[in-house]
């Protein structure tokens, strides 16, 4: 659904259901030149197990418009003001790599409304190099390209996947595009410049899950590990795929997010 | 760990890595109609178009599916779709994009089943076609029109051989937002990629070249996903309301595969051209050494052009890569490995001369397809344009001398001396 939010058109993808206010609601939050075509897989499965789903476009990704976070906590405020405005009050979220630094800040906004966080591929820092910078800036198609590339783990090389006829390379390469050429900029320097997520991990009170990838190259199971073990009672899963695990692992990532979100309260 | 493979090791590995369970090597084929289910929510998921997989084999089937993983992988496309022709391929785009009262803009030069489809039955759904010139681009401009929803040509025409200047055309269409739709079946991806160019779908006769054997029929349609569906007054079929699944917009629920999810959903679901698993499987296994054989397809065309272009009983030659070919610019820019393995001759002597030619050739083969390994000939005056006169012909760009040669991997001298064994039968005649 698109809404008009501070001023800008903003894309809600609801996962093919009405968004009910009444129901839990599941928030996912994409990642860096990424939009809610992340969640191809995932949108409309838990949509469809009854919950209530919003995908946002962040502003000048997929189709809203405005213009672009330029800090991590710019993004958590920008999420906060649209959930307040959306009137939810039951809320999961659930972020995929950039989306899970913007999920711990918004851990520390959200108050009674918040479940439980769920971390896809995620750590609480994600540096990037200064080439990957670069060259965002300067030529960002580019860089989505070997962002695509990197991102993706055997299943990409070879054109696998689970959704028959699809390629992961040629969809990534497109869903970048979608974005506002200054948009991947704006992401990926938010996240190089993000410096509070120990703190932020630590002050993790609702229940949280990490499912991370072996083959991670943009944020490596490494730092994943890591990260996991400052959040108290972190249930983990690991699976072998590459960064794009939404995508690369989508039965299995249900399941294991199916299966969390049973055993909430 | 990304490799980010070439072309070569795509064709041979794209869409398939051996499972874990029996290790096979080669892409099983999946001879079944249908898939069990593990439980009624993943039967539920799989038809709400929850998550990817199969539920039935005239939707998908995972030999199928390694094929069409396989293309988008060669072509650069976001997705592909494969079927049981091309002509089946080229009907469920239109029919996915178009309604009555739409338009479509299609090259003049093309496949008589092309014109056939667009000129005689899609009108009879309310969707009528104008045909213009494929090498004149302010006409393809002047002849896109508010309702016009489509542009479709040939990279390389058939049977003329005129080749579309693609990165002109594309960039009128993309100035419009209509999708510029190709088919390109006679330079396959090895030859030339046309989303590079900027077109936004394209579609195959998986028969020829790609599938190279001549030993089944197939189609597919690859959608490049760089075309943004996102005005519902223009496109309602992808981006407004399905009549079916919730009345989900494939546009905003799969972005750059919107059309690929809208065919497979619609006209898959409601026409039926199913591709075959074993079909599939045999398109897979010519796609294995396409690379090689467009190699030598070109190299063998190479030398038979020389051979033609200075025979005594040979009238004219027709070839793009020839500098006395119209579009031979076209060609040396957009496709600078070779424009196809297709030659048109004509023969001294008019139509009786032709069809000499054709019953005295023995190793080349006398029938009516294009891009098997074999090398074929088929002399539209005396077949399959047989009951026209010679100005009839003309008219349709055709002439009665006119032999279509598909040159194959079969060693050159062989091949020349087979044809000399041609010339020598009409040398005879022409006495």
């Amino acid at each position: 659904m698109i809404i008009n939010f501070k001023g800008a058109k903003t894309y809600l993808g609801t996962g093919g259901k009405s968004l009910d206010i009444n129901k839990r609601t599941l928030c996912f939050l994409h990642g860096s030149g990424q939009n809610h075509l992340s969640f191809i897989q995932q949108a409309r499965f838990f949509a469809y197990k009854g919950y209530s789903v919003i995908v946002p476009d962040m502003p000048a990704h997929g189709f809203s418009d405005g213009n672009p976070c330029k800090s991590i906590k710019e993004n958590a405020e920008w999420i906060n003001d649209l959930l307040v405005k959306l009137n939810l009050k039951d809320m999961v979220v659930i972020g995929h790599s950039q989306g899970c630094l913007v999920a711990l800040e918004l851990n520390r906004i959200l108050k009674n409304s918040l479940k439980a966080l769920i971390f896809v591929a995620g750590s609480n820092e994600i540096p990037v190099n200064q080439f990957l910078l670069d060259l965002s800036k300067e030529n960002p198609q580019k860089a989505s390209q070997m962002m695509v590339t990197w991102g993706h783990g055997i299943d990409g090389d070879m054109s696998i996947n689970k959704w028959p006829g699809h390629s992961h390379y040629g969809e990534g390469n497109n869903i970048m595009c979608m974005n506002k050429p200054t948009a991947l900029k704006y992401d990926l320097h938010s996240c190089n410049d993000y410096s509070d997520g120990i703190d932020a991990a630590k002050n993790i009170k609702v229940p949280a899950l990490a499912v991370l990838a072996k083959n991670d190259q943009m944020t490596p199971l490494k730092s994943g590990l890591k990260f996991v073990e400052l959040i108290k009672n972190c249930e983990t899963h690991i699976l072998n795929c590459g960064h794009f695990l939404p995508s690369e692992r989508p039965i299995e990532l249900n399941s294991i997010i199916n299966s969390f979100l049973s055993k909430l309260k | 760990m990304s490799e980010n493979y070439k072309f070569d090791t795509l064709s041979l590995h794209a869409g398939h890595i051996p499972d874990k369970e029996t290790g096979s090597r080669a892409v099983p084929i999946y001879q079944t109609t249908s898939y069990v289910f593990n439980s009624t929510e993943e039967a539920a998921s799989l038809y709400n178009m929850e998550v990817g997989g199969h539920l039935y084999t005239r939707i998908s089937n995972p030999t199928v599916a390694a094929l069409e993983q396989r293309l988008a992988a060669l072509e650069g496309g976001a997705s592909a779709l494969a079927c049981s022709s091309g002509m089946a391929a080229m009907h469920l785009v239109v029919s996915a994009i178009c309604s009555s009262g739409d338009h479509i803009v299609a090259s003049s030069k093309m496949y008589g089943a092309n014109i056939n489809l667009l000129q005689h039955t899609m009108p009879r759904f309310g969707v009528n076609t104008d045909f213009v010139n494929p090498n004149d681009p302010d006409a393809i401009n002047r002849a896109i029109k508010p309702n016009t929803k489509l542009v479709f040509g040939e990279v390389i025409g058939n049977p003329g051989l005129d080749i579309m200047d693609v990165p002109v055309i594309a960039k009128i269409c993309n100035s419009k937002n209509i999708p510029l739709v190709l088919d390109a079946t006679f330079n396959t991806p090895y030859l030339m990629q046309p989303f590079k160019h900027g077109a936004n779908i394209i579609v195959h006769s998986l028969t020829k070249w790609l599938g190279g054997h001549g030993i089944a029929i197939g189609g597919a349609i690859v959608n490049g996903g760089n075309f943004d569906w996102g005005d519902k007054d223009k496109f309602p079929t992808i981006s407004g309301p399905h009549f079916a699944l919730g009345g989900i917009s494939f546009w905003e629920e799969f972005g750059p595969s919107a059309l690929i999810a809208k065919i497979r959903a619609e006209g898959m679901y409601n026409f039926g051209p199913s591709l075959s698993p074993t079909n599939a499987f045999h398109l897979m296994q010519g796609i294995e050494t396409l690379p090689l054989r467009m190699k030598k397809h070109i190299e063998n065309t190479h030398s038979i052009l020389n051979y033609l272009v200075n025979h005594e009983m040979v009238e004219w030659v027709k070839h793009p890569d020839l500098e006395t070919h119209p579009d031979h610019e076209v060609a040396k820019r957009i496709l600078p490995k070779g424009s196809g393995s297709i030659v048109a001759f004509g023969i001294k002597g008019g139509r009786e001369a032709g069809k000499v030619f054709i019953e005295s050739v023995q190793l080349a083969s006398h029938l009516a397809n294009v891009g098997d390994a074999k090398t074929l000939l088929i002399h539209p005056g005396s077949t399959t344009h047989s009951h026209l006169s010679s100005e009839a012909m003309k008219e349709g760009g055709l002439t009665d001398d006119m032999i279509r040669l598909s040159v194959g991997l079969e060693d050159i001298n062989d091949i020349t001396k087979d044809f000399e064994r041609g010339f020598k039968a009409v040398k005879k005649l022409n006495k």
